[in-house]
Protein backbone atom coordinates (compact mmCIF):
# COMPACT_ATOMS: atom_id res chain seq x y z
CA UNK A 1 0.00 0.00 0.00
CA UNK A 2 1.16 3.33 0.95
CA UNK A 3 4.45 2.26 1.68
CA UNK A 4 7.73 1.95 0.08
CA UNK A 5 10.88 0.67 1.57
CA UNK A 6 13.76 2.95 2.30
CA UNK A 7 16.70 1.01 2.87
CA UNK A 8 18.45 -2.88 2.18
CA UNK A 9 19.45 -4.15 5.50
CA UNK A 10 22.83 -3.69 5.48
CA UNK A 11 25.38 -1.10 7.56
CA UNK A 12 28.61 -0.96 6.62
CA UNK A 13 31.91 -1.94 9.29
CA UNK A 14 32.65 1.54 9.58
CA UNK A 15 29.25 2.56 10.74
CA UNK A 16 29.27 0.00 12.96
CA UNK A 17 32.06 1.47 14.72
CA UNK A 18 30.81 4.47 14.61
CA UNK A 19 27.40 3.32 16.18
CA UNK A 20 27.95 0.59 18.04
CA UNK A 21 27.12 0.81 22.11
CA UNK A 22 29.40 2.60 24.28
CA UNK A 23 29.81 0.11 26.26
CA UNK A 24 31.84 -2.33 23.99
CA UNK A 25 34.22 0.01 24.30
CA UNK A 26 35.35 -1.07 20.77
CA UNK A 27 39.42 -0.45 19.93
CA UNK A 28 40.19 -1.17 16.18
CA UNK A 29 43.73 -2.81 15.79
CA UNK A 30 44.08 -3.74 12.71
CA UNK A 31 42.53 -3.32 9.09
CA UNK A 32 40.41 0.31 9.60
CA UNK A 33 41.06 0.54 5.91
CA UNK A 34 38.27 -2.07 4.99
CA UNK A 35 35.68 -0.73 7.43
CA UNK A 36 34.54 1.07 4.49
CA UNK A 37 33.93 -1.31 2.08
CA UNK A 38 32.66 -4.44 4.53
CA UNK A 39 29.15 -4.44 5.09
CA UNK A 40 27.14 -6.86 7.93
CA UNK A 41 23.86 -8.06 6.89
CA UNK A 42 23.14 -10.61 9.34
CA UNK A 43 22.28 -9.69 12.93
CA UNK A 44 23.87 -12.95 13.94
CA UNK A 45 27.66 -13.42 15.17
CA UNK A 46 29.61 -16.50 14.06
CA UNK A 47 32.23 -17.78 16.24
CA UNK A 48 35.16 -18.49 14.35
CA UNK A 49 36.09 -21.64 16.83
CA UNK A 50 36.16 -24.79 13.43
CA UNK A 51 37.07 -22.54 10.80
CA UNK A 52 40.73 -21.60 12.44
CA UNK A 53 41.59 -25.83 12.20
CA UNK A 54 40.71 -25.52 8.40
CA UNK A 55 36.82 -25.97 8.58
CA UNK A 56 35.73 -22.91 6.29
CA UNK A 57 33.45 -23.55 4.83
CA UNK A 58 30.75 -22.22 7.02
CA UNK A 59 32.13 -19.11 7.30
CA UNK A 60 29.39 -16.31 6.42
CA UNK A 61 30.38 -13.51 4.93
CA UNK A 62 28.39 -10.63 6.52
CA UNK A 63 28.63 -11.70 9.90
CA UNK A 64 30.54 -10.74 12.50
CA UNK A 65 33.54 -13.34 13.56
CA UNK A 66 33.75 -13.25 17.41
CA UNK A 67 37.28 -14.24 18.58
CA UNK A 68 37.31 -15.89 22.21
CA UNK A 69 39.59 -17.41 25.01
CA UNK A 70 39.22 -20.92 23.18
CA UNK A 71 40.13 -19.31 19.43
CA UNK A 72 42.73 -17.83 21.39
CA UNK A 73 43.98 -20.89 23.02
CA UNK A 74 43.92 -22.72 19.95
CA UNK A 75 46.40 -20.44 17.88
CA UNK A 76 48.61 -19.80 21.15
CA UNK A 77 49.26 -23.71 21.27
CA UNK A 78 50.56 -23.39 17.64
CA UNK A 79 53.96 -23.19 16.25
CA UNK A 80 53.94 -19.67 14.46
CA UNK A 81 54.15 -21.07 11.24
CA UNK A 82 51.03 -22.97 11.61
CA UNK A 83 49.27 -20.19 12.71
CA UNK A 84 50.08 -18.34 9.94
CA UNK A 85 48.73 -20.91 8.04
CA UNK A 86 45.50 -21.31 9.71
CA UNK A 87 45.02 -17.52 9.52
CA UNK A 88 45.85 -17.38 5.72
CA UNK A 89 43.65 -20.40 5.61
CA UNK A 90 40.20 -18.22 6.54
CA UNK A 91 40.64 -16.50 3.06
CA UNK A 92 40.30 -13.05 5.29
CA UNK A 93 38.87 -11.00 2.32
CA UNK A 94 35.69 -12.76 2.76
CA UNK A 95 35.00 -11.71 6.27
CA UNK A 96 33.42 -8.78 7.38
CA UNK A 97 34.59 -7.93 10.27
CA UNK A 98 36.15 -9.97 13.55
CA UNK A 99 35.84 -9.09 17.44
CA UNK A 100 38.38 -10.22 19.85
CA UNK A 101 36.68 -10.47 23.51
CA UNK A 102 37.91 -9.94 26.93
CA UNK A 103 40.37 -8.04 26.02
CA UNK A 104 42.96 -10.43 25.05
CA UNK A 105 45.68 -9.80 22.69
CA UNK A 106 45.64 -11.26 19.42
CA UNK A 107 48.37 -12.90 18.10
CA UNK A 108 50.48 -11.17 15.88
CA UNK A 109 50.17 -13.29 12.51
CA UNK A 110 46.28 -12.31 12.91
CA UNK A 111 47.23 -8.70 13.44
CA UNK A 112 49.61 -8.71 10.43
CA UNK A 113 47.52 -10.40 7.97
CA UNK A 114 44.31 -8.28 8.76
CA UNK A 115 45.91 -5.29 7.96
CA UNK A 116 47.34 -7.23 5.16
CA UNK A 117 43.47 -7.50 4.11
CA UNK A 118 41.88 -4.85 5.22
CA UNK A 119 39.85 -6.77 7.29
CA UNK A 120 38.81 -4.53 10.42
CA UNK A 121 40.15 -6.25 13.24
CA UNK A 122 37.91 -4.88 16.80
CA UNK A 123 39.00 -6.02 20.03
CA UNK A 124 36.27 -5.00 23.01
CA UNK A 125 36.69 -6.09 26.72
CA UNK A 126 33.55 -7.42 27.66
CA UNK A 127 33.79 -11.58 27.75
CA UNK A 128 32.04 -13.29 24.38
CA UNK A 129 29.05 -14.20 26.48
CA UNK A 130 27.97 -10.29 26.96
CA UNK A 131 29.68 -8.94 23.79
CA UNK A 132 27.56 -11.07 21.65
CA UNK A 133 24.27 -9.88 23.30
CA UNK A 134 25.33 -6.76 22.80
CA UNK A 135 26.01 -6.81 18.99
CA UNK A 136 23.07 -8.84 18.49
CA UNK A 137 21.09 -6.42 20.09
CA UNK A 138 22.50 -3.31 18.44
CA UNK A 139 22.45 -5.66 14.48
CA UNK A 140 19.39 -6.56 14.80
CA UNK A 141 17.46 -3.36 15.41
CA UNK A 142 20.54 -1.74 12.54
CA UNK A 143 19.44 -4.20 10.27
CA UNK A 144 15.76 -4.27 10.92
CA UNK A 145 13.46 -3.67 7.58
CA UNK A 146 12.50 -0.83 7.33
CA UNK A 147 10.02 1.47 5.78
CA UNK A 148 7.68 4.61 5.45
CA UNK A 149 4.23 4.60 6.13
CA UNK A 150 1.41 7.79 5.70
CA UNK A 151 -0.86 8.70 8.46
CA UNK A 152 -0.88 9.57 11.75
CA UNK A 153 0.78 7.33 14.68
CA UNK A 154 -0.83 7.71 18.06
CA UNK A 155 -1.02 5.97 21.12
CA UNK A 156 -4.73 5.81 22.67
CA UNK A 157 -5.17 3.88 25.93
CA UNK A 158 -1.80 2.57 25.01
CA UNK A 159 -2.29 0.75 21.60
CA UNK A 160 -0.43 2.45 18.54
CA UNK A 161 -3.42 3.82 16.37
CA UNK A 162 -2.33 4.30 12.69
CA UNK A 163 -4.51 6.38 11.31
CA UNK A 164 -4.91 6.33 7.47
CA UNK A 165 -6.45 7.64 4.41
CA UNK A 166 -6.64 9.89 1.24
CA UNK A 167 -5.26 13.40 1.71
CA UNK A 168 -7.45 16.13 3.39
CA UNK A 169 -10.00 13.04 4.80
CA UNK A 170 -8.81 15.01 8.40
CA UNK A 171 -6.72 13.14 9.67
CA UNK A 172 -4.52 15.56 11.75
CA UNK A 173 -7.89 17.39 12.54
CA UNK A 174 -9.04 13.56 14.34
CA UNK A 175 -5.39 13.48 15.68
CA UNK A 176 -5.79 17.06 17.58
CA UNK A 177 -9.02 15.94 19.04
CA UNK A 178 -7.45 13.02 20.78
CA UNK A 179 -4.54 14.72 21.73
CA UNK A 180 -6.68 17.21 23.66
CA UNK A 181 -8.42 14.15 25.23
CA UNK A 182 -5.52 12.95 26.14
CA UNK A 183 -3.70 10.80 23.99
CA UNK A 184 -0.22 10.78 22.49
CA UNK A 185 1.27 11.96 19.06
CA UNK A 186 4.14 9.55 17.84
CA UNK A 187 4.01 10.74 14.10
CA UNK A 188 2.27 12.90 11.84
CA UNK A 189 2.43 12.59 7.88
CA UNK A 190 5.10 10.85 8.03
CA UNK A 191 6.03 7.17 9.91
CA UNK A 192 9.19 5.66 9.66
CA UNK A 193 7.91 1.93 10.30
CA UNK A 194 10.35 -0.76 11.32
CA UNK A 195 9.96 -4.71 11.81
CA UNK A 196 11.31 -6.07 14.97
CA UNK A 197 11.34 -10.46 14.89
CA UNK A 198 8.80 -11.66 12.32
CA UNK A 199 5.40 -10.15 14.26
CA UNK A 200 5.83 -6.60 15.68
CA UNK A 201 6.21 -3.26 13.73
CA UNK A 202 7.30 -0.15 15.42
CA UNK A 203 6.86 3.07 14.18
CA UNK A 204 8.62 6.50 14.74
CA UNK A 205 9.08 9.65 13.61
CA UNK A 206 11.22 11.08 11.33
CA UNK A 207 14.25 13.75 13.42
CA UNK A 208 12.39 16.62 11.63
CA UNK A 209 9.03 16.13 12.52
CA UNK A 210 8.99 14.57 15.82
CA UNK A 211 6.24 16.48 18.73
CA UNK A 212 4.64 18.54 15.20
CA UNK A 213 1.51 17.99 13.89
CA UNK A 214 0.17 19.87 10.55
CA UNK A 215 -3.61 21.54 10.72
CA UNK A 216 -4.64 23.38 7.38
CA UNK A 217 -5.32 26.88 8.90
CA UNK A 218 -3.22 26.61 11.82
CA UNK A 219 -0.08 25.72 10.24
CA UNK A 220 2.48 23.41 11.74
CA UNK A 221 1.74 23.27 15.88
CA UNK A 222 3.97 22.10 18.46
CA UNK A 223 2.27 19.90 20.72
CA UNK A 224 4.99 19.37 22.98
CA UNK A 225 4.69 23.45 23.49
CA UNK A 226 1.08 23.19 22.86
CA UNK A 227 0.00 20.52 25.26
CA UNK A 228 2.95 19.50 26.98
CA UNK A 229 5.15 16.72 27.59
CA UNK A 230 3.06 13.89 28.24
CA UNK A 231 0.84 14.59 25.08
CA UNK A 232 4.01 13.21 22.79
CA UNK A 233 5.49 9.30 22.35
CA UNK A 234 8.71 8.99 20.79
CA UNK A 235 7.70 5.38 19.10
CA UNK A 236 5.34 2.95 19.24
CA UNK A 237 4.07 -0.74 18.24
CA UNK A 238 1.95 -0.69 15.50
CA UNK A 239 -1.60 -2.34 17.50
CA UNK A 240 -4.10 -1.21 15.11
CA UNK A 241 -4.79 0.64 11.99
CA UNK A 242 -7.66 2.51 11.47
CA UNK A 243 -9.10 3.73 7.89
CA UNK A 244 -10.93 6.85 7.22
CA UNK A 245 -13.13 6.66 3.71
CA UNK A 246 -15.33 8.99 2.40
CA UNK A 247 -18.99 8.10 2.93
CA UNK A 248 -19.71 7.32 -0.53
CA UNK A 249 -16.91 5.04 -1.00
CA UNK A 250 -17.08 2.90 1.73
CA UNK A 251 -19.56 0.92 0.22
CA UNK A 252 -18.46 -2.05 1.83
CA UNK A 253 -18.84 -1.70 5.44
CA UNK A 254 -19.18 -4.07 8.22
CA UNK A 255 -22.44 -3.40 8.88
CA UNK A 256 -21.78 -5.72 12.07
CA UNK A 257 -18.26 -6.10 13.16
CA UNK A 258 -17.92 -9.73 12.17
CA UNK A 259 -15.18 -9.43 9.17
CA UNK A 260 -12.09 -8.47 10.50
CA UNK A 261 -10.18 -6.82 8.11
CA UNK A 262 -6.16 -6.26 8.72
CA UNK A 263 -3.41 -4.38 6.85
CA UNK A 264 0.17 -5.26 5.96
CA UNK A 265 2.75 -3.43 7.57
CA UNK A 266 6.21 -4.85 6.19
CA UNK A 267 5.14 -8.22 5.86
CA UNK A 268 3.30 -7.96 9.77
CA UNK A 269 -0.35 -8.27 9.58
CA UNK A 270 -2.34 -5.11 11.32
CA UNK A 271 -6.18 -5.31 12.24
CA UNK A 272 -7.75 -2.65 10.40
CA UNK A 273 -11.44 -0.97 11.28
CA UNK A 274 -12.72 0.58 8.35
CA UNK A 275 -14.43 4.36 9.35
CA UNK A 276 -16.61 6.26 6.76
CA UNK A 277 -16.22 10.01 7.81
CA UNK A 278 -19.23 12.35 6.90
CA UNK A 279 -20.05 15.31 8.61
CA UNK A 280 -21.87 14.80 12.27
CA UNK A 281 -19.99 11.71 13.14
CA UNK A 282 -17.25 12.21 15.44
CA UNK A 283 -14.29 10.57 14.55
CA UNK A 284 -12.07 10.69 17.53
CA UNK A 285 -14.60 9.30 19.82
CA UNK A 286 -15.03 6.53 17.01
CA UNK A 287 -11.12 6.00 17.14
CA UNK A 288 -11.50 5.39 21.02
CA UNK A 289 -14.06 3.04 20.78
CA UNK A 290 -12.45 1.44 18.03
CA UNK A 291 -9.84 0.93 20.31
CA UNK A 292 -11.55 -0.43 23.42
CA UNK A 293 -12.97 -2.88 20.99
CA UNK A 294 -9.55 -4.07 20.03
CA UNK A 295 -8.44 -4.11 23.51
CA UNK A 296 -11.33 -6.38 24.43
CA UNK A 297 -10.89 -8.88 21.05
CA UNK A 298 -7.22 -9.00 22.35
CA UNK A 299 -8.51 -10.17 25.57
CA UNK A 300 -10.72 -12.77 23.92
CA UNK A 301 -13.76 -10.70 24.46
CA UNK A 302 -15.88 -10.11 21.04
CA UNK A 303 -19.19 -7.91 21.63
CA UNK A 304 -20.31 -8.70 17.99
CA UNK A 305 -19.55 -12.16 17.70
CA UNK A 306 -21.40 -12.81 21.01
CA UNK A 307 -24.30 -10.91 19.34
CA UNK A 308 -24.57 -12.99 16.22
CA UNK A 309 -24.07 -16.46 18.10
CA UNK A 310 -27.13 -15.19 20.43
CA UNK A 311 -29.18 -14.53 16.83
CA UNK A 312 -28.16 -17.92 15.73
CA UNK A 313 -29.64 -19.30 18.74
CA UNK A 314 -32.90 -17.94 18.17
CA UNK A 315 -33.31 -18.73 14.60
CA UNK A 316 -32.28 -22.12 15.36
CA UNK A 317 -35.07 -22.66 18.37
CA UNK A 318 -37.74 -21.06 15.70
CA UNK A 319 -36.94 -23.79 13.06
CA UNK B 1 -45.51 1.12 -3.97
CA UNK B 2 -44.87 -2.18 -4.99
CA UNK B 3 -44.76 -5.35 -2.79
CA UNK B 4 -43.77 -9.11 -3.59
CA UNK B 5 -43.66 -12.20 -1.51
CA UNK B 6 -40.17 -13.84 -0.32
CA UNK B 7 -39.68 -16.95 1.34
CA UNK B 8 -36.57 -17.71 2.67
CA UNK B 9 -34.64 -20.94 1.34
CA UNK B 10 -31.40 -21.00 2.80
CA UNK B 11 -30.58 -23.57 5.78
CA UNK B 12 -29.71 -21.13 8.36
CA UNK B 13 -32.28 -18.53 7.41
CA UNK B 14 -31.88 -14.83 7.86
CA UNK B 15 -28.96 -15.14 9.61
CA UNK B 16 -26.20 -12.38 10.74
CA UNK B 17 -24.42 -12.29 7.28
CA UNK B 18 -27.53 -12.79 5.17
CA UNK B 19 -29.28 -10.14 7.07
CA UNK B 20 -26.09 -7.76 5.88
CA UNK B 21 -26.12 -8.20 2.71
CA UNK B 22 -29.74 -7.50 2.36
CA UNK B 23 -28.98 -4.55 4.22
CA UNK B 24 -25.58 -3.32 1.91
CA UNK B 25 -28.22 -3.81 -1.08
CA UNK B 26 -31.18 -1.95 0.19
CA UNK B 27 -28.60 1.06 0.93
CA UNK B 28 -27.86 0.87 -2.80
CA UNK B 29 -31.35 2.38 -3.38
CA UNK B 30 -33.39 5.57 -2.67
CA UNK B 31 -36.86 4.17 -1.94
CA UNK B 32 -37.27 2.97 1.36
CA UNK B 33 -37.59 -0.77 1.77
CA UNK B 34 -39.61 -2.69 4.58
CA UNK B 35 -39.58 -6.24 5.59
CA UNK B 36 -42.89 -7.55 7.20
CA UNK B 37 -43.18 -11.26 8.60
CA UNK B 38 -46.08 -12.73 6.48
CA UNK B 39 -48.41 -13.06 9.82
CA UNK B 40 -47.86 -9.09 10.51
CA UNK B 41 -46.02 -9.84 13.79
CA UNK B 42 -43.06 -7.61 12.66
CA UNK B 43 -42.08 -5.44 10.74
CA UNK B 44 -38.19 -4.19 9.45
CA UNK B 45 -36.68 -1.54 7.71
CA UNK B 46 -34.39 -3.41 5.16
CA UNK B 47 -31.89 -0.44 5.13
CA UNK B 48 -31.39 -0.68 9.47
CA UNK B 49 -29.22 -3.89 10.20
CA UNK B 50 -30.57 -4.26 13.66
CA UNK B 51 -34.02 -3.87 12.80
CA UNK B 52 -33.47 -6.86 10.15
CA UNK B 53 -31.98 -9.41 12.28
CA UNK B 54 -35.00 -8.73 14.54
CA UNK B 55 -37.23 -10.35 12.27
CA UNK B 56 -35.36 -13.83 13.33
CA UNK B 57 -36.38 -15.58 10.62
CA UNK B 58 -35.78 -18.58 9.99
CA UNK B 59 -35.94 -21.39 7.17
CA UNK B 60 -38.84 -21.47 5.52
CA UNK B 61 -40.14 -18.15 6.83
CA UNK B 62 -42.65 -16.59 4.64
CA UNK B 63 -41.81 -12.41 3.59
CA UNK B 64 -43.74 -9.21 2.40
CA UNK B 65 -40.60 -7.07 0.76
CA UNK B 66 -42.45 -3.65 -0.17
CA UNK B 67 -40.57 -1.16 -1.81
CA UNK B 68 -41.34 2.65 -2.39
CA UNK B 69 -39.94 5.49 -3.86
CA UNK B 70 -38.20 6.39 -7.41
CA UNK B 71 -36.15 3.17 -8.06
CA UNK B 72 -39.07 1.37 -6.12
CA UNK B 73 -39.49 -1.25 -9.18
CA UNK B 74 -35.88 -2.12 -9.33
CA UNK B 75 -35.16 -2.40 -5.71
CA UNK B 76 -37.53 -5.09 -4.88
CA UNK B 77 -36.33 -7.24 -7.93
CA UNK B 78 -32.63 -6.92 -6.62
CA UNK B 79 -34.16 -8.40 -3.22
CA UNK B 80 -36.65 -10.76 -4.08
CA UNK B 81 -33.16 -11.80 -6.38
CA UNK B 82 -31.44 -12.21 -3.03
CA UNK B 83 -33.50 -14.09 -1.15
CA UNK B 84 -34.21 -16.64 -4.24
CA UNK B 85 -30.96 -17.20 -4.95
CA UNK B 86 -30.24 -18.10 -0.84
CA UNK B 87 -28.09 -15.16 -0.48
CA UNK B 88 -25.69 -16.77 -2.23
CA UNK B 89 -25.22 -19.68 -0.28
CA UNK B 90 -25.14 -23.14 -0.53
CA UNK B 91 -27.68 -24.78 -2.96
CA UNK B 92 -30.69 -25.72 -1.02
CA UNK B 93 -32.48 -29.38 -1.81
Amino acid sequence: MSESITSSPAITVRDFIAQAPEQLELRVLAGAGGAEGRELTVPRIQKLGLALAGFTNYIHTGRLQIVGQSEIWFLGQLDSEKRAEAIRHLSLERISCVLVTKGLEPPVELVEEAERAGLPLLQTPLVSSIAINVVTDFLQEALAPRAVRHGVLLDVYGLGVLIEGTSGIGKSECALDLISRGHRLVSDDVIEVKRIGTDKVIGSAPELLREHLEIRGLGILNIRDLFGVSAISSAKTLDLSIKLERWDRAGEVDRLGIDPRSTEVLGVRVPQVLIPVSPGRNLSTLVETAVRIQLLRSRGYDAAQEFVARHTLILESKQ
Amino acid sequence: MVECRVVVVNRLGLHARAASQVVRLANQFQSTIRLERADGSAVADAKSILSVLMLAAARGTELRAVAEGVDEREALDRLCELFAKGFGEEAEK
